[in-house]
């Protein structure tokens, strides 16, 4: 070997010293290729003296091995190297923002309306539906509501025609005979939708919401059963134990009927929402009156029940706190893209 | 309604019963009660005052400067400006701090140089009453330096009644009816109330003829030798307590009655009447009437009147009339008490807008054998404060009644199992009897009759008597039962299904296609159908609406989202809207009355106008397309087929020219979908800045439920590899990518199995009129892998057909 070319410890240093993978692969190109000098030497082997062939042999393949191992040795420590680098987080920034997902939105009357639904159908109660336009037979007639009956006046009805044969409905209660005409006792229904009070409009009045109706008709139904429904569906709204109260509440179509509180979820000692009661009138309801079961063909010395009346708007506008009912049903995009 | 704390203390002892506790008392087992408040509670604050001296203001003629005693040991000076304070007078004063209504707070002033260090107060000051021509002078009996509400009586509890909860209870529209039944829930006896009529002369009664069966009973009384005075501070105090403003004596105990009993009365001065008598009869047609508040009122036949001699002098049951009514100089009365029939006075008070406290009790179906009562409370409340009262003749009492009275068989074990309580047949009997009702019978059964004042309306069946039991045994005390039941599935019917299909819809539209659900308003305005041109349409509608040119019911439900979209561009550059509801459709209504119900999903998507150069499919039609391709399939029905509608059966909001109606299957169109009418753009607001790309599309709900279902069938997955080529066709333009892909389609032989068009361009490059198609083809065998030849024979088959519809394949 002449003096020009490296002597094979300072090869094997500038392995051990390589910066990065590149380099060390170009030295490596460089020392072990067809071109470099170990092949060099091996190739010079058979113009040496016989005697000094193995020898010669041997060193050149020694060395060959052990500047691969350095290249593999120094290659291992590179990529480690490397992976801590990129393990330590340098040029991470926590507080970058998310890509954004960009999604549609259900009302949040549907969302609460489902949650409602899958509740009650896993109790074996069936979702009914009713028109909005409706007869007043199912309005008033069939529910204990005749003709100059003050209870008329008890929700103010939109009418359709000048006799009031045909109605907005004010509540939901129609549905209660309609069901007995579809189904035989004993029975479970719930029946969501619209309904539509003369009424002028602020911003806890509206003239169009939502209400649920509740009926359960079958053999000895009680009040107690009433009250397991409700502490049920509370349980279910609000993911706790809602204390409850009944008080006496008339509707011609119930009897007893009640107006059922629920002890206010957001406050403990009276708030805005509870008027400082620390009651929430939440819902009317009452066992099913003789005259309505009749209306429906059902025998009330065979069969009992109890239904109820949950305003859907209204049970929206207390979970996420909406001060103003108007917003439920203006259509406003801003207003519907907060309940993704 | 409002009740009186101390009125109700007159029918039963309250000691150890707080005005707060009655409040919970009626909450939980009567009614619904809407507030409890103090009444006036600055009387609290007023002293009674004793005017030592009375001297003139001397720079003030109308002015007085006194000095009054207020017990506090040395005498107060006062201005007053009333023109009746004088010396020794016991008057009301408030002193300086003290708060009156309407923020007016007392303060130690000067006026016109004179300090004064408090005010004596006339009624109207205090709240009690209108009277402003003077301070208002107490008793002499009174002590300087008490409290006013003490002294004289005035401390009470307001508590508010929401009548609405008492619609059914005519027993409770007076205070001795809510005294029953906190005396019910307290275990107390009512105070025995005297309503016997004392003695009267010998004289002819009032002649009375009913006419009419609305009326059932009449009582007329002459009473002689009254004065309409002022009348005594403990009644005017009660009044005003419950909202009555107290005018003399005569009318005062009238409405007191009424008040305390719940039975209305009518007052009339006798002298004004015919001496014919009274005559209860229908109002003849255009029967005009003045009421006692000077309105002119129309009558109509179906109205009760109570006339005399030829003359109406009272509305009956809602109001008198203004020339038979009791004034300054009224020395001879003619007291009226009657039932009348409820609707006919509800129809009537509802027709003329006139609810009178009268009307309102009348509506429950009062107690027929209350107006002998109520007749007999009045002469004797009369007779203790007027001691010149004579009665000349008897009292007439017309008409023919029933007593409602009745009996109700009551089984024990019913009351048991539907409160769902276990409650004992003793305590079952004690609790009605608490109530007023007598109670009869043993072994489970009980015969209950029910007293007149709960039997016109209220108790007619023995739910009624259950709920008795149950209000005052108290709902809270009734423990929490499950229901047991055999339960299966809901059946899988149409109302099922459809919950089904819209919950698909719903999540597949809130999700991948990102639109907002919104729900509207049914009404739909006639500002937004003059726009649509909708106009003429028939439609539901309501003869009440809540504003002018809102009384529409919408046929469908597109109406609604445009009429939101123009506000909602503003606010938003995207607008996805959908909403599902239901139209309703007047000329096919069933035979009942019932107009067909439409179940409809819209959609709305709007934004800026693409920018020149964008993709083909970039605009909101093409993307809405594909959407709704997407739902149909979520709903496991067969792919929509497109076609062009006939432009006279588009809606008016559709674009004549851009529009197709998509079918899944045979059958009814299920899809309609279009681009913005463009003559409705500028309308809508959709111009400069708002200018719009808006699609539109409506699917019937109705015809979707009613498709075929075709879910997704399995096919092997392919073992040969698939080949992808490009192809690019320059054609005339007439010529539809439909026609040309179709070329496509046939030259592949069955090995197309996807064709997607990437690109449309036209440009100078073709020439004039010709357009170029770009598609991805996918071509694969089930039998081999496709070679180079394969794909050159398609080329040349595909190209050999489009050069027969003047287009040529372009290569590059």
């Amino acid at each position: 070997m002449s003096d020009s070319t490296p002597s094979f410890e300072s090869v094997l240093a500038a392995v051990r010293a390589a910066g990065d993978a590149a380099s060390l692969r170009a030295l490596e190109r460089e020392q072990l290729g067809k071109e470099g000098p170990i092949a060099a030497l091996l190739a010079s082997i058979p113009t040496l003296p016989p005697e000094s062939r193995k020898e010669a042999g041997q060193r050149a393949n020694r060395m060959k091995s052990e500047l691969a191992a350095a290249v593999a040795e120094r290659l291992q420590q590179l990529e480690e190297a490397q992976l801590a680098a990129e393990r330590s987080g340098a040029g991470f920034d926590a507080t970058l923002p998310a890509a954004r997902v960009e999604r549609g939105s259900l009302h949040p009357l549907t969302q609460v309306t489902r949650e409602l639904e899958d509740l009650f159908t896993s109790m074996g109660y069936t979702v009914l539906d009713g028109p909005e336009v409706e007869l007043d037979w199912y309005n008033f007639e069939a529910l204990n509501i005749p003709r100059d009956h003050p209870a008329r006046d008890m929700q103010d009805t939109f009418r359709c025609d000048p006799a009031g044969n045909v109605v907005l409905r004010p509540h939901t209660s129609p549905v209660q005979v309609r069901a007995m005409e579809r189904m035989r006792p004993p029975f479970r229904a719930i029946a969501p939708g619209k309904v539509f009070r003369q009424e002028s409009t602020d911003a806890s009045h509206e003239h169009t919401f939502h209400q649920m109706e509740g009926l359960v008709v079958g053999k000895d139904i009680s009040v107690g059963h009433l009250i397991g429904a409700m502490k049920t569906l509370l349980r279910g709204v609000f993911g706790r134990e809602i204390e409850i109260r009944l008080r006496p509440g008339y509707f011609p179509f119930v009897e007893p009927g009640f107006e059922l509180d629920a002890r206010c979820p957001f406050c403990k000692s009276g708030c805005r929402v509870c008027k400082q009661s620390t009651w929430i009138e939440l819902l009317p309801c009452g066992m099913v009156h003789p005259n309505v079961l009749r209306a429906g063909n059902i025998d009330p010395a065979e069969w009992s029940g109890f239904a109820f009346g949950l305003g859907l708007s209204r049970l929206v506008m207390l979970r996420h706190g909406i001060d103003d009912v108007r917003h439920l049903l203006s259509g406003d995009v801003r207003f519907l893209e907060q309940f993704r | 309604m409002k009740i009186s704390y101390r009125w109700l203390g007159r029918h039963v002892d309250l000691s150890g019963i707080s005005p707060q506790r009655v409040v919970e008392d009626l909450t939980l087992s009567t009614c619904e009660v809407e507030s409890l408040t103090p009444f006036l509670p600055h009387l609290a604050n007023i002293v009674v005052g004793h005017v030592l001296t009375r001297a003139k203001h001397p720079d003030a003629d109308k002015l007085s400067v006194c000095s009054v005693d207020c017990g506090e040991g040395t005498a107060r000076q006062i201005v007053c400006g009333a023109p009746n304070v004088d010396a020794g007078q016991m008057v009301a004063v408030a002193l300086p701090g003290v708060e009156l209504p309407g923020d007016f707070r007392i303060k130690k002033s000067k006026i016109r140089g004179v300090e004064s260090d408090g005010m004596i107060c006339s009624e109207r000051e205090l709240g009690l009453g209108d009277e402003h021509n003077g301070i208002w002078v107490l008793p002499e009996t009174l002590k300087p330096g008490a409290k006013l509400a003490d002294a004289m009586d005035l401390s009470d509890w307001v508590i508010e009644i929401d009548n609405k909860s008492l619609t059914h209870r005519p027993d409770l529209w007076g205070h001795r009816g809510f005294a029953a039944e906190i005396a019910a829930m307290h275990l107390r006896p009512l105070k025995p109330l005297e309503t016997s009529l004392p003695p009267t002369g010998n004289g002819p009664t009032v002649p009375v003829r009913i006419e009419s069966q609305a009326c059932t009973r009449y009582l007329a009384l002459r009473l002689e030798g009254v004065q309409a005075r002022r009348s005594p501070d403990w009644l005017r105090a009660l009044l005003f307590a419950v909202d009555q403003r107290p005018i003399d004596l005569l009318v005062d105990l009238s409405n007191f009655v009424m008040l305390d009993l719940g039975q209305p009365n009518h007052v009339f001065d006798a002298t004004r009447l015919d001496a014919s008598g009274i005559t209860v009869r229908n109002a003849r047609a255009e029967e005009r009437f003045r009421t006692l508040d000077g309105v002119e009122r129309r009558l109509e036949p179906s109205d009760l009147l109570i006339a005399s001699g030829d003359k109406a002098v009272a509305l009956a049951g809602i109001m008198g009339g203004e020339d038979s009514k009791v004034e300054a100089g009224t020395q001879s009365l003619l007291l009226e008490v009657a039932s009348f029939h409820f609707a006919t006075v509800r129809r009537t008070a509802a027709r003329l807008a006139l609810r009178t406290d009268s009307s309102t009790r009348f509506e429950k179906n009062l107690d027929p054998t209350l107006p002998l009562r109520a007749a007999g409370h009045y002469v004797r409340l009369l007779a203790q404060l007027e001691p010149g009262l004579r009665l000349p003749a008897p009292l007439c009492d017309a008409g023919e009644w029933k007593d409602p009275a009745r009996v109700i068989e009551l089984s024990c074990e019913r009351v048991r199992s539907l409160l769902g309580v276990e409650l004992a047949d003793v305590h079952i009997a004690d609790i009605l009897m608490r109530l007023g009702f007598g109670v009869k019978g043993s072994s489970g059964t009980l015969y209950v009759s029910v007293p007149s004042a709960r039997a016109t309306k209220d108790i007619g069946i023995d739910s009624d008597l259950i709920e008795e039991v149950g209000r005052i045994h108290r709902y809270g005390n009734i423990p929490e039962a499950r229901i047991t039941a055999p339960i299966a599935p809901p059946p899988r019917d149409e109302g099922w299904q459809r919950r089904m299909l819209v919950r698909t819809l719903q999540d597949r539209l809130a999700g991948a296609a990102r639109f907002h659900e919104t729900l509207s308003y049914s009404f739909v305005s006639d500002a937004i159908l003059a726009e649509l041109g909708a106009t003429e349409e028939r439609h539901v509608a309501v003869i009440n609406p809540i504003a002018e040119g809102f009384s529409k019911i919408r046929r469908h439900v597109m109406p609604s989202l445009l009429a939101t979209l123009a506000h909602n561009r503003r606010m938003a550059g995207e607008v996805r809207l959908f909403e599902i509801g239901k139209g309703y459709q007047p000329e096919y209504s069933s035979t009942r009355g019932e107009p067909r119900e439409v179940h409809e999903l819209s959609l709305v998507w709007a934004g800026p106008v693409p920018a020149k150069g964008a993709r083909f499919d970039a605009g909101r039609f093409s993307q809405l397309q594909g959407v709704l391709e997407d739902l149909v399939r979520a709903t496991g029905r067969q792919s929509l087929s497109w076609s062009a509608p006939d432009p006279a059966s588009l809606p008016s909001w559709a674009h004549p020219g851009r529009a197709l109606v998509g079918r899944a299957g045979e059958g009814d169109a299920l899809v309609t979908l279009a681009a913005l009418e463009p003559r409705l753009a500028a309308r809508l607001g959709l111009k400069d800045e708002l200018a719009s790309d808006v699609a539109l599309a409506e699917l019937s709900l109705d015809v979707l439920l009613g498709a075929e279902a075709a879910g997704p069938r399995y096919r092997p997955l392919p073992v040969f590899p698939a080949v992808k080529v490009d192809v690019a066709v320059a054609a005339p333009r007439e010529r539809s990518a439909g026609e040309l892909a179709a070329v496509l389609t046939r030259a592949g032989k069955g090995l197309v199995r996807d064709l997607e068009l990437f690109d449309l361009y036209e440009g100078e490059k073709l020439g004039a009129g010709r357009r170029s198609h770009a598609w991805h083809v996918t071509l694969v065998s089930d039998e081999r892998t496709l070679g180079e030849e394969d794909i050159g024979k398609f080329f040349q088959r595909a190209e050999r057909e489009f050069t027969q519809l003047g287009a040529e394949l372009r290569k590059g």
